[in-house]
């Protein structure tokens, strides 16, 4: 009889079984309007198509009907579909606004002046990344436009991180909380000093953050927001 | 004397299971009688959210769960050599889904797989002859990597670390009494990991100590271990494959243990442990549940 129970009380031991569960992560951000090709200034007499992205609370792209509008429209003047027209010299705030169907609304601004030419925002943005988690991360950055619808992600010489983890890979998100719908660079493998990345194919507004993540076990280390 | 070291062995033997890795020798300088042993069944667990990282601080991680249902044993080819082998025949590893918070999507599927895990054999030498007053032994384990360490669409399932244990390790114990009824051991151990495959090397330290209650059918055992690596193996920084490469792992436990003879020979035996500090390791309780069978009783 004993035996028997001990018999039982092992075969349900053997029964035992883990069962994959839910982890909830909280990737709620902030949704946002960018204007992906910003200008400082605009060509007397001329037109320029402004566009722009919304990311919504998780960081994702959406298709939406931002609305724009001119702080001056007798200097610069623009239509529904962003087409915005130098009219005479002077400056103007362009403003671009979104109600969505739940939270605040939602807006970006853009100061133009109206010139002799028509000139590009800079082709640069910069950053600090900054540890999230107890394992070193640190260093400056920049991303440059280059050449061919391409970036350079460029750490500086301050750049630092820990060998320990077994696969940490650097992305851009809008969402910095996961790599989910992030724009994986590569696995890391420069772990101090300077040093660069190349990126095809990617305009320099279309992300907000520079994340360094463990790959394999879903562990963020850190990350650096990249601003305007 | 030698009816209460047969009581010890039986009791001591669950070390390695409650690391969460192989300790495969580290059950005190006792050797077994020549044709008795003890052996048992065992459910190993542990399911942790957070590790320790390489500065010794805690932070959190997918949901992980490591279930290895193990079968343990030894046996005495002579009064002094004893074969000892740690089979976990089925290892279950798997990881949580990541689900948003704000939309309820899965954003990183969970995943599972079951193998059989890294196996030890070894044998333990008694430097002394049996019944000695301070019994020393000498063992060396060999970890077999026939787990499975890298499994899963990321390659992040493990019920095996892919490399090649070879412990040297160095015992000795001492068994009196507590009163005149309670008969008690008292036992150190220090051995050296060599690894290969990048692996760094380890040196292992360990305490423990047992009192027999109960009319001699309980045995409640308390253990420290100390696990430290030399750090001189691979780093991220080093190797240039992709392979989950958890290396480095340090820590400082204890476990306690209720093991109790239910019939003869035959006991159940539960444990419990956790660390005191830790780097790269999990940072989450393990138990441990069993059932034994020792011939020497």
């Amino acid at each position: 009889m004993k035996y028997n129970i001990l018999l039982i009380l092992f075969c349900s031991l053997l029964l035992f079984a883990a069962c994959i569960g839910d982890d909830v992560l909280d990737d709620a951000v902030d949704p946002v309007l960018r204007i992906s090709n910003p200008i400082d200034s605009l060509e007397l007499g001329s037109s320029y198509a402004l566009m722009y992205n919304y990311f919504n609370n998780v960081g994702q792209p959406e298709i939406v009907d931002a609305v724009w509008s001119s702080s001056a429209p007798d200097i610069i003047s623009i239509n529904d579909q962003g087409l915005a027209e130098g009219l005479q010299l002077g400056s103007a705030q362009i403003e671009l606004n979104y109600t969505p169907a739940t939270g605040p609304p939602i807006s970006t601004s853009l100061s133009i002046g109206v010139g002799e030419n028509t000139v590009l925002s800079s082709g640069s943005r910069s950053g600090s990344i900054v540890s999230s988690s107890s394992y070193l991360l640190q260093g400056d950055f920049e991303l440059l436009e280059v050449p061919g619808n391409a970036l350079q992600l460029r750490f500086a010489e301050n750049y630092a991180a820990s060998t320990a983890l077994p696969g940490l890979y650097v992305y851009l998100t809008n969402n910095p909380e996961t790599n989910v719908g992030a724009l994986e660079i590569g696995r890391v493998t420069v772990f101090s000093g300077a040093h660069d990345y190349s990126i095809a194919d990617v305009g320099i507004n279309e992300y907000g953050y520079v994340l360094f993540y463990c790959k394999p076990f879903n562990v963020k280390v850190g990350d650096g927001k990249i601003n305007e | 004397m030698a009816r209460s070291m047969s009581k010890i062995r039986g009791a001591m033997v669950v070390l390695f299971l409650m690391s969460g890795t192989p300790d495969l020798l580290a059950g005190g300088p006792w050797t077994q009688p020549q044709g008795k042993g003890y052996f048992k069944l065992s459910e190993y667990w542990i399911v942790y959210d957070r590790h320790f990282t390489d500065v010794g601080l805690t932070d959190p991680n997918t949901t992980t769960g490591i279930f290895n249902t193990v079968l343990y044993g030894e046996f005495g080819l002579t009064d002094r050599w004893t074969a000892i082998v740690n089979f976990p025949f089925l290892s279950r590893n798997y990881m949580n889904n990541v689900v948003s918070g704000t939309t309820g999507e899965i954003l990183v599927p969970g995943e599972a797989i079951n193998t059989i895990g890294d196996t030890d054999i070894g044998v333990k030498y008694g430097l002394n002859k049996p019944g000695s007053a301070w019994p020393m032994a000498l063992s060396l384990t060999l970890g077999l990597p026939l787990g499975n360490p890298s499994a899963g669409a990321l390659e992040n399932l493990q019920t095996g670390d892919g490399e090649f244990n070879q412990i040297l390790q160095f015992d000795v114990g001492r068994s009196f009494r507590l009163g005149q009824k309670v008969n008690a051991y008292a036992a150190a151990h220090a051995a050296f990991n060599h690894r290969t495959n990048g692996y760094s090397e380890e040196i292992r330290m360990g305490l423990e100590a047992g009192a027999n209650l109960m009319k001699s059918n309980l045995w409640l055992i308390l253990r420290l271990a100390n696990w430290e690596s030399l750090k001189n193996g691979s780093t991220a920084e080093s190797i240039t494959s992709t392979s989950i490469f958890a290396n480095n792992t340090e820590f400082t436990s204890f476990t306690l243990e209720a093991a109790y003879y239910v019939y003869r020979g035959w006991g159940l035996s539960a444990a419990f442990g956790g660390a005191f500090r830790g780097e790269i390791v999990a940072a989450a309780p393990s138990y441990q549940v069993g059932v034994f069978w020792d011939m020497n009783r």
